[in-house]
């Protein structure tokens, strides 16, 4: 599958109910490059909230980001999810959707979490039929992204990036890369974040994330997306973006929410920090074609 | 996977795997290697994916139902979410779903135990209908165009829900730590999403709880529907009745409720 070329680039925000009527008001208004929306807060719904997004969505580009897809569950897809899924992207036209390489739910209980799956090559193999799968039933292109686990589901034939990126190349499918991730990650089971980096193929980003995070024990930080980034994610993403060019970003928040010019002062400064980095691969094309 | 939703629903699981770990996992044919893998970090760790989850939905059900949970207690509303999970838990996709599912399960179980209030239940129902009504997918559909007719059914707003309750629940105070009892006083409810997208309440009299029970949700032909309603009640279908439907037909058409007949 060739990547998905939408044209969306720079930074973006992760729209949440706690602010979306201000966004409607127009306060965010030339602060953010797009918004990428939960499909399933949307979807099956009817009063204020789709009526509110279908208003935003004249005014911003929507990328659509879902949760409960569950890629790794045994568990059949739900047609009625699907059906709803794909006219909701159809409404906001989302140039690709993306979800998580996760489960959620097993034997038809849906547990509404982000649950590890096992990184073997049987598990790569399911996730990339699903994702094959969900691409023809959405008509559209997907992206999986890499997330925050806790615990090895089981023993581990290869590491987390040879595990994404078996998924990607049977799935022939594009990576929405989330940096706080694997930071989370490198430090919760202490591996080089920039090793995992590495492993990734980088041409098939099609958007990243970046949030904050928890420290829930001496040992253990959760991926609450309820902080602001720090500053080793920053570096992460100056990394990603020096080698990939602009692609979308966005700041993901989730609990402790502060107030939408908080926010905004958040995208303001991982802009800064991402056009530094889009300068530095501009001048590398530069040299690329000139020397 | 199954081993993994086994620790976050089963009651027994926190104690199970502190108490024998390797022995909760074997129950799910997950031995070896692969047993080693998910307790490398410890029983404890093994269990943070259940807390997660429980809390998050149980934040979320709160956030809901805010006075219900106060009024049942933080530990006892923590029970009652950890056994809704182990005997039922969640089906549907949308977490703004769960509350619903949790109050559904729960509400029977809180009526059959005499310890409770027996209001807590027409609170739970009460209270989680706000985020009903709000969110429901239905509503907002345009006029039918036709006028009544005796031999037609009527349609009414797909936002229109119509409640009864033992206690004047709907009378309570907002803050979530009153505790004041609601009269014991049959009640009844018509609620539904007005173009603004706000939420209304009417309160109904037992014969227009009774027309709106055959009309609206029984979807009777609106003739047979109003003799079954006056039946209902064990009364019969008068003048008085008869001027009373067209008076509340009136304000729920003012009001965008009634759309017409089908
Ligand atoms: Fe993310």
């Amino acid at each position: 599958m060739s990547n998905p070329s939408s044209g969306i680039t720079g930074v973006g925000l992760g729209l949440r109910a706690a602010f979306i009527e201000r966004v409607e008001r127009g306060e965010a208004d030339g602060k953010i490059a797009f918004l990428e929306v939960a499909p399933e807060n949307y979807m099956h719904r009817g009063g204020k909230a789709p009526r509110r997004l279908a208003a935003i969505a004249e005014r911003f580009p929507i990328i659509s980001h879902g949760l409960m897809m569950s890629l790794g569950s045994p568990d059949r897809f739900d047609d009625g999810y699907f059906t709803d899924l794909r006219e909701f992207l159809g409404r906001v036209d989302a140039p690709w959707h993306s979800d998580h390489l996760c489960w959620s739910g097993i034997d038809g209980v849906l547990l509404h979490d982000l649950l590890p799956v096992p990184f073997t090559t049987a598990s790569a193999i399911h996730i990339a039929q699903r994702v094959r799968e969900a691409q023809d039933r959405l008509g559209r292109p997907m992206a999986v992204e890499n997330v925050s686990w806790y615990l090895q589901l089981g023993m581990p034939q290869k590491d987390e990036p040879d595990f994404v990126v078996e998924v990607l190349e049977r799935a022939d499918c594009q990576l929405m890369l989330d940096v706080n991730n694997i930071f989370v990650n490198a430090s919760n089971h202490g591996f080089d974040p920039y090793q995992w980096l590495a492993k990734v193929p980088l041409e098939r980003v099609v958007q990243l994330h970046i949030a904050g995070h928890d420290r829930w024990e001496d040992d253990l930080i959760i991926d609450t997306h309820g902080n602001e980034v720090r500053e080793e994610v920053y570096d992460m993403l100056a990394w990603v973006i020096e080698r990939t060019g602009p692609k979308p970003v966005v700041l993901e928040r989730d609990s402790d929410i502060p107030p939408l010019a908080t926010l905004l002062e958040e995208v303001a400064r991982i802009d800064t920090v991402y056009q530094a980095a889009v300068g530095r691969w501009q001048r590398q094309q530069g040299v690329a074609r000139h020397g | 996977m199954v081993a993994l939703a086994a620790a976050i629903r089963r009651l027994d699981a926190p104690e199970a795997v502190t108490r024998d770990a390797v022995g909760f996992l074997a129950e799910f044919g997950v031995a070896g290697p692969d047993a080693q893998a998910l307790l490398a970090r410890g029983s404890q760790r093994f269990l943070i994916y259940r807390t997660l989850v429980h809390n998050r939905l149980r934040a979320a059900t709160r956030e809901f139902i805010p006075r219900t949970a106060a009024r049942r207690g933080k530990e006892p509303f923590i029970a009652d979410f950890a056994a809704f999970m182990a005997e039922h838990a969640s089906t549907s996709p949308y977490l703004r779903d769960v509350p619903g599912e949790f109050v559904a399960w729960v509400v029977p179980r809180w009526q059959a135990d005499a310890s409770l209030p027996g209001y807590l239940g027409d609170l739970a129902r009460h209270e989680l209908l706000e985020g009903e009504v709000k969110n429901a997918p239905g509503g907002g559909e345009s006029p039918t165009g036709s006028p009544l007719a005796l031999d037609a059914a009527l349609v009414f707003d797909g936002s229109t829900r119509l409640m009864q309750y033992g206690w004047a629940v709907h009378r309570l105070p907002y803050a979530t730590d009153d505790r004041s009892d609601p009269e014991p006083e049959p009640t009844r409810l018509l609620v539904y999403r007005d173009a603004d997208a706000k939420v209304r309440y009417l309160e109904l009299t037992p014969w227009a709880a009774s027309v709106m029970a055959t009309l609206a949700v029984g979807n009777e032909p609106l003739g047979r529907g109003l003799s079954v309603a006056a039946q209902a009640l064990g009364e019969p279908l008068d003048d008085d009745k008869l001027a009373k439907a067209a008076m509340l037909f009136a304000e729920l058409a003012d009001r965008g409720v009634l759309l017409g007949a089908r």
